[in-house]
């Protein structure tokens, strides 16, 4: 029983981080009907840029998110005014073949910038917490706990905001959305740096807890894509529900069968749950 | 208080209203009839900035709005409830009258929000339901009181009573007829003719993109033309 909890809190940490990349990508295909491709790439600069400043620069790692978070703020709009924008009334495949081609460009950058040594952010984070025979490392504790914050303030943002209505509206319904007076061109830049911010999040999340390297950023991003599947296309709810559960899954699988097969074992379950629920756990039919 | 002048419409190279002219004054409620086709929801997308204009002048308050973006043409006061309805099917019907508001920053939004709910009772019962599963009526209910939560000076209704039943069309004619009464002005786009001339002070009527007929509601009702091709006796 202990076991089994140790591994559910294993897989609420990185099942936090799915959900941060997969908020991401579910709003960004809400809104414009595009997979990101380049999100886990982006987020993965933003835990290099922490990483760099923390150990090149010396800077308070707490500091160092904040203009990590403020880069990626910035960085999501420039993406969705450069890359984007222009094919936005293309066809779809272009939205694609941008999305594929700013992913290399990305992991290209982060290649120059960072070397293709894997690197971990320096936390010291020590301490490890025992409750009732569960051991949560400080720094999984931490991670869970920002993250739960941060789903927590972008589904109030997204609920209780006349800017996150606005972003539920476009995504229902664009036309309907110009005739309430939402202006369309700027809900795309506010959905980009929003995505992109939390994307900046879950790299350091990944940084500290395990380590970035090239492929790390394509490797989450699929995740993320799975999640999307798995709770729905679109859906935040689902975004949340669907990164838990894989997660949880995982580390399940990878605590009981093998961690060789988790991913196989996290797949199957996806599979099993698309045969019973096509539009995904809480995607409407 | 809208101006239309020479106004020229097309999707692509294609032009489907070839230059028309007509006006709305404060406080009266026009009508545009016409068969299907003739290009009565591509005026009214044109005037909201849902379409472009390729040529003419749209005023509003004597302001040039000709081609500005749509959110900025709400925010100028003219707010439309489409054709079809288009309510965000999967939010609650209170956040759709919320989202009507979307421009609003006063402090009275909450108000109207109670006064939309008095004066269309259904919408209260269905306050947390999700739009897109109440019944046409309903969801037409909805979409006028959305529009009017805008606070809106002009309202332009396209095909308020389109696939209801005879009975809820008349309750849709009654709710507009109040909303005249409330001295809001209105441009009506109807194919129900005879609803809507029996609304209008004046009308055009729509052949082809173009304007072949304009007067005043009973003139229309009792022109031979109109009569034979619209109100059918
Ligand atoms: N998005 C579009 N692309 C191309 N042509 C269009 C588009 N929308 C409308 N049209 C064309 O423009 C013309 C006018 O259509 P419009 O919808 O304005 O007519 P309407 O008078 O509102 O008709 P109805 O009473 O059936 O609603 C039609 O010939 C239609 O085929
Ligand atoms: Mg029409």
């Amino acid at each position: 029983m202990i076991e089994i909890l140790q591994q559910i809190v294993n897989g609420v940490a990185i099942g936090g981080v799915y959900v941060l990349i997969a908020l991401g990508l579910t709003t960004v295909f809400g809104i414009l009907g595009i997979a990101h491709f380049a999100h886990g790439s982006v987020s993965m600069f933003g835990g290099y840029l922490t990483f760099f400043m923390v150990t090149a620069w010396g800077f308070p790692l707490l500091l160092a998110i904040l203009i990590a978070l403020i880069v990626g703020f910035l960085l999501g709009m420039l993406i969705e005014l450069l890359a984007y924008r222009p094919v936005r009334n293309a066809n779809h495949i272009n939205a694609f073949i941008v999305a594929l081609g700013l992913t290399m460009m990305v992991e290209g950058l982060n290649l120059q910038f960072f070397g293709h040594e894997q690197v971990v952010i320096p936390t010291n984070l020590a301490r490890v917490f025992d409750i009732g025979g569960v051991t949560i490392p400080e720094l999984r504790l931490y991670v869970i706990i920002a993250a739960a914050l941060l789903i927590i303030a972008m589904t109030l943002f997204v609920e209780k905001t006349k800017t996150g209505q606005a972003i539920r509206a476009v995504a229902e319904n664009r036309d309907a959305a110009i005739l309430m007076g939402v202006n369309v061109k700027t809900i795309p830049l506010v959905v980009f740096a929003i995505s992109t911010a939390l994307g900046v999040c879950a790299g350091v999340m990944v940084g500290s807890l395990f380590a970035i390297a090239p492929g790390i950023g394509e490797w989450l991003v699929v995740k993320g894509f799975a999640v999307l599947i798995l709770g729905g296309l679109g859906s935040i709810p689902g975004a949340i529900v669907g990164g838990l559960v894989l997660g949880v899954t995982e580390a399940l699988a990878a605590g009981f069968i093998s961690s060789a097969y988790k991913d196989v074992i996290a797949f199957v379950v996806m599979i099993a749950v698309l045969l019973l629920r096509p539009q995904g756990l809480m995607g409407k039919a | 208080m809208l101006k239309i002048e020479d106004l020229k419409v097309g999707y692509g190279s294609i032009e489907v209203i070839h230059g028309i002219n007509l006006e709305v004054r404060t406080g009266e409620c026009v009508a545009l009839i016409g068969a299907n086709g003739a290009g009565k929801s591509s005026t009214l997308k044109a005037i909201c900035g849902l379409v472009p204009v390729k040529s003419g002048k749209v005023t509003f308050e004597g302001r040039d709005i000709t081609n500005l973006s749509g959110h900025a043409v709400v925010q100028a006061g003219i707010t439309m409830c489409p054709e079809g309805r288009q309510v965000f099917p999967q939010m609650s019907t209170i956040k759709n009258l919320r989202m009507g508001a979307y421009t609003r920053r006063d402090a009275e939004q909450e108000a109207d929000l109670d006064r939309m709910m008095d004066m269309f009772p259904i919408l209260r019962d269905r306050a947390h339901q999700a739009a897109g599963t109440l019944s046409g009526g309903e969801q037409e209910m909805l979409a006028i009181a959305r529009a009017l939560m805008a606070r809106p000076k002009l309202c332009i209704f396209d095909e308020p009573s389109l696939g209801l039943a005879p009975k809820i069309v008349a309750e849709v004619a009654a709710t507009i007829a109040r909303i005249k009464d409330m001295g809001k002005t209105i441009l009506l786009v109807e194919q129900n003719s005879l609803m809507a001339l029996r609304l209008a002070d004046r009308a055009y009527l729509f052949e082809a993109g173009e304007i072949v007929l304009s007067g005043t509601g009973e003139e229309l009702q009792s022109h031979p033309e109109v009569v034979k091709a619209y109100l059918g006796h």
